[in-house]
């Protein structure tokens, strides 16, 4: 019991120890230095994975470059690769489960940028079915033309300059592609793919591996 | 010195709360202790002196079975933490 006692006394007493530790008395610059310290933690360790970035973009260009291939090739089989984006959207929801598993953060446009990339994911699908419904051709500078609005929003909002010229690009490669005959319009779609997401999502994974080294 | 500072954010650990919170929406208790290298019962205690100060919201949850902790800083938070900066940076540049 006294054993018992001695301990929670000296742990007790070690605790205050420290209490007062962290209570000592901070000069301006000591302050201004901690507080800097502390938001570029924060700021280092909120960091995207890349990993949505680099499956959505390898997709679209696996799609597109076989679609390319396939207008020369003409398999009908090959035609079934535009199914592969649905299948990714499985990865998709595996990758964000895993995330916010794993995420002790949150940052302040978390929900707003969730909320833009799934309102893309529904127009994306919606505008499938309407270019089936209609057997609408020449449609890869509609689906440029969405493509652009999220990664430009992100790119923007987030400070992150390969994203918003992959925006960018993704408008351009929607003009250039009414000037376009098929089968060529679809590599506007790889570019688009590789400058909007795979690039930057190879970026991202860099910083993010990066700095979860120098958080080891 | 640092008479008219906030008494509740001048320490050294409730800053560095209050400066991960005002960065980001919300963080986990796990988070700010591997980031202000406190001890458990240490952040804990400042934890709760700020949000008796009103400044943090505290939400206690379980995540994959483990009880889960997370912090946020509240409105009156980011104003308190806005004017310590102001008085900060006014008390710095009169010094110099």
């Amino acid at each position: 019991m006294r054993f018992a006692t001695g301990v929670a006394n000296l742990l007790s007493s070690r605790f205050i120890e420290k209490n007062m530790e962290q209570e000592k008395e901070l000069t301006g610059q000591e302050s201004l230095e901690l507080i800097s310290r502390m938001i570029s933690k924060a700021k280092r360790d909120y960091q995207d994975t890349g990993l949505s970035a680099l499956l959505w973009g390898g997709v679209i260009t696996i799609c597109s470059l076989v679609s390319f291939a396939n207008a020369y090739i003409k398999n009908p089989a090959l035609e079934y690769i535009w199914y592969l984006p649905v299948a990714a959207v499985a990865g998709q929801v595996y990758i964000s489960i895993r995330e916010s598993k794993r995420r002790k953060l949150k940052g302040h446009d978390d929900n707003m940028m969730g909320g833009i990339w799934i309102s893309f994911g529904i127009a994306i699908f919606m505008l499938s079915y309407f270019v089936n419904r209609y057997h609408l051709d020449q449609s890869a500078g509609l689906f440029l033309t969405l493509y652009g609005i999220p990664t430009f929003t992100t790119g923007y909002a987030r400070h992150f300059r390969p994203m918003l010229f992959g925006g960018l690009a993704c408008w351009v490669f929607a003009i250039l592609s009414s000037f376009t005959p098929y089968p060529y319009i679809l590599l506007y779609l790889t570019a688009a793919a590789q400058l909007a997401w795979f690039i930057p999502g190879l970026i991202l994974r860099k910083r993010y591996l990066k700095a979860n080294k120098k958080n080891v | 010195m640092f008479k008219d500072l906030n008494p509740i954010l001048h320490s050294q650990l409730r800053l560095a709360i209050v400066s991960i919170l005002i960065s980001v929406q919300e963080a986990e208790f796990t988070y700010l202790r591997e980031k202000t290298e406190a001890t458990a019962g240490n952040l804990s205690v400042q934890i709760n002196k700020l949000k008796e100060a009103g400044y943090i919201d505290v939400a206690k949850a379980f995540k994959d079975n483990y009880p889960q902790t997370v912090c946020k800083i509240t409105s009156l938070g980011v104003k308190a933490f806005e004017e310590y900066v102001k008085d900060l940076q006014s008390y710095l540049n009169i010094k110099k």
